[in-house]
């Protein structure tokens, strides 16, 4: 295969459930040996995705590429991809042996490669062992490290994995994030991980794609789409972030100035196109912003915004401060470590600040 | 039985339970009882024998029923089972299920005398056409293939029993995931493949009772083989003709008794192994390994 050669193309796919469109013209490029990973809400479509990928869904328009090759109109058997699945996929009626060979067996290979293949496999996993046990005899990371061996096992260049650590608990989901990451690098072939959980997603993935709608919304490395998220969407998803709206009072160069809860933000412009007097969204995220007494020390002009202080929520190891602006929207500062000074009083005139550019400008 | 459960609730709903199969199965005992009387019915002695278990093989018009039963009953189990697994795997797979549920079931919400009737008419009506459709053509292999016979009463049966096959594999449908075909079909299995290998284990159970299920129905059956079997006479409809018109002769008693007591065993059997099963699955579960830990 041609290593520049994308492992997976996804050109300009649809998918109809009747008048429900769960997929609207998605394009994806991915890179061999990747490890992608879609993230979305619930119901966003990107299982969807996957699964088209996989050849469980086929397409209502657009095409699916594997290795460069056409791959829309071929049943999941005949792609070269493989899948872990969210729970409840292994075999039953057969051993962890028996589950994890039995794509090679399929494959007529003799008996003795076979099981050579498959108790190497456990062994990578980390199930040496357990080869004799049924499925119901291993614990939930334990089952999910079988449907991995089982799927790793046939040697495809392309592992789809839906969901994989949804149904574990999150020591387990954690530890297992680093394992799929290690593996990952192990192996060298190309990962595409499904989750909902944008800690997860930043764990393992080499880049992110934001899926929701049934549109892909934005793709990235997963630093980029956390620290400089271009849309609001993803913005709202992923992190914590603090969304804003106000109006455009002046655009000058690079500088836009919006007006929120009656006060002058300055924000970068990023290329957008922006005008005065539009209606846009502002985002930051709740570590960058910073409580101060009404009566501290001013940050740089547009950088700040009264309120008053509500709340305090202890998180272990972060705290967050909350406070309303002046139309109620809420706004979140979000502080490492403890301190010893007690929280301002509920309804006390506080003010918000930032260092420039940690403001982010949204439009539609 | 929960914790909190009254005892003598639970022992009151178990003899309920009994006393409502003896109530049922009172009549079928007693036809064994009869069959091991030397005296026969009604006799006012009663002695053990059980010679009339050794004749019924000497009644040539009962063998002969019992052979066209046995033949229709197998036809329409190797018939009907299939039949009733593919629309169960349909049912699974679609979005009308009502639709499918009305469709199959409903030949159990018309009177058997009514459905019997009805499909009599249509296989004579079909029959003609065929008939004619051959004197026209100058053939005449048509002729047979809807006059009643073999082939009219197992497509009743099937109808008959096509509804009990499909609910008693949809019974057991319903537990499997149908991830673990996708499974298969990801790790390059074909889609009979991953039915064969995979979902076919599983349901095996439900696939062998409903089996067992249909081949006692075909046995109970009467009104329907009575109506579409033209000119062979089942095990059922000669042991009713013999009642109506002489009273059962004591080989007939000893007949009866000798499929009820094969039914039972097999209907028993299924029971025993399942629950024996299903309690050794169960034991096997408990011992789950400890929560998963980080390989080095």
């Amino acid at each position: 295969m041609n290593t520049t050669t994308p492992a997976v193309q996804v050109r300009q796919l649809c998918k109809n459930y009747g008048s429900v469109q769960a997929l609207k013209g998605v394009d994806l490029s991915i890179a061999a040996g990747e490890y992608f990973v879609l993230l979305g809400p619930s119901g966003g479509g990107k299982t969807t995705l996957l699964r088209t990928i996989g050849g469980f869904h086929k397409p209502s328009s657009g095409q699916v590429w594997l290795n460069g090759q056409e791959v829309s109109h071929l049943p999941p058997d005949k792609r070269p991809t493989s899948m872990v699945f969210q729970a409840y996929a292994l075999f039953p009626h057969m051993t962890v042996l028996g589950n994890v060979g039995y794509g090679l067996s399929l494959a007529k290979l003799p008996k003795a490669e076979v099981r050579d293949k498959s108790m190497a496999m456990l062994e990578m996993v980390g199930l040496s062992g357990y080869e004799n046990r049924r499925p119901h005899e291993l614990s939930g990371g334990q089952q999910q490290r079988v449907q991995l061996a089982r799927a790793l096992v046939l040697g495809r260049n392309i592992l789809l994995l839906d969901e994989p650590l949804a149904a574990l608990d999150a020591q387990l989901r954690k530890d297992m994030c680093l394992e799929l990451k290690h593996l990952q690098e192990k192996v060298g072939i190309t990962f595409i991980h499904v989750t909902h959980n944008q800690e997860e997603a930043m764990t393992v993935a080499d880049r992110i794609a934001l899926i929701a709608d049934g549109e892909l919304v934005e793709q990235g490395a997963a630093r980029d789409i956390y620290r400089t998220p271009q849309r609001r969407f993803t913005a709202s998803f992923v992190g914590e972030n603090n969304l804003l709206s106000g109006n455009v009072t002046a655009v000058e160069g690079d500088t836009v100035t919006v007006e929120v809860c009656g006060q002058p933000l300055a924000v970068d412009r990023r290329d957008l196109p922006v005008r005065a007097g539009e209606t846009v969204a502002l985002s930051i995220r709740s570590e960058l912003v910073e409580m101060v007494s009404a009566d501290g020390t001013a940050a740089a002009d547009g950088c700040s915004l009264s309120g008053t202080y509500a709340e305090s929520v202890y998180l272990g190891l972060t705290l967050s401060h909350r406070a309303a602006l002046a139309d109620g929207t809420e706004i979140v500062s979000r502080v490492v470590g403890e301190s010893d000074a007690p929280d301002p009083a509920p309804g006390t005139a506080i003010r918000v600040q930032w260092k420039p550019g940690a403001l982010r400008l949204h439009v539609n | 039985m929960d914790d909190y459960a009254n005892i003598w609730l639970h022992r009151a709903k178990w003899a309920y339970l009994l006393l409502i199969v003896a109530t049922l199965m009172s009549p079928v005992f007693y036809v064994m009882y009869i069959s091991f009387n030397e005296n026969g019915f009604g006799a006012a002695q009663y002695v053990f024998t059980t010679r009339w278990y050794g004749l019924i093989f000497s009644d040539g018009q009962l063998m002969d029923a019992l052979r066209w039963t046995l033949g229709l009953a197998v036809t329409t189990t190797v018939l009907t089972i299939p039949m009733g697994l593919l629309a169960a795997k349909f049912y699974k797979a679609t979005r009308a299920k009502v639709a499918v549920v009305f469709l199959l079931l409903a030949p159990l919400f018309v009177a058997p005398d009514i459905l019997s009737a009805a499909l009599l008419v249509f296989f004579k009506n079909v029959n003609l056409s065929f008939q004619g459709l051959g004197d026209l053509a100058g053939v005449s292999f048509m002729d047979a293939w809807f006059r009643l016979g073999f082939t009219t009463t197992v497509i009743g049966l099937i109808i008959y029993t096509i509804p009990y096959a499909f609910v008693v594999i949809l019974i057991t449908m319903g537990r499997y995931n149908k991830e673990q075909t996708e499974a298969a079909r990801a790790c390059g299995a074909t889609g009979w493949r991953a039915f064969w290998d995979i979902e076919f284990p599983q349901i095996r159970a439900g696939v062998f009772s409903a089996s067992a299920f249909t081949m006692i129905l075909c046995f109970n059956e009467y009104t329907r083989t009575s109506l579409l079997k033209g000119g062979f006479d089942t095990f059922t409809t000669v042991l009713v003709s013999q009642m109506l018109n002489e009273g059962m002769s004591e080989q007939s008693y000893a007949m009866s008794s000798f499929v009820s007591f094969v039914a039972i065993a097999l209907i028993g059997g299924i029971i025993v192994f399942t629950l024996l099963r299903s309690e050794a699955a169960a034991r096997r579960a408990q011992p789950v390994a400890e929560p998963n830990t980080v390989p080095a």
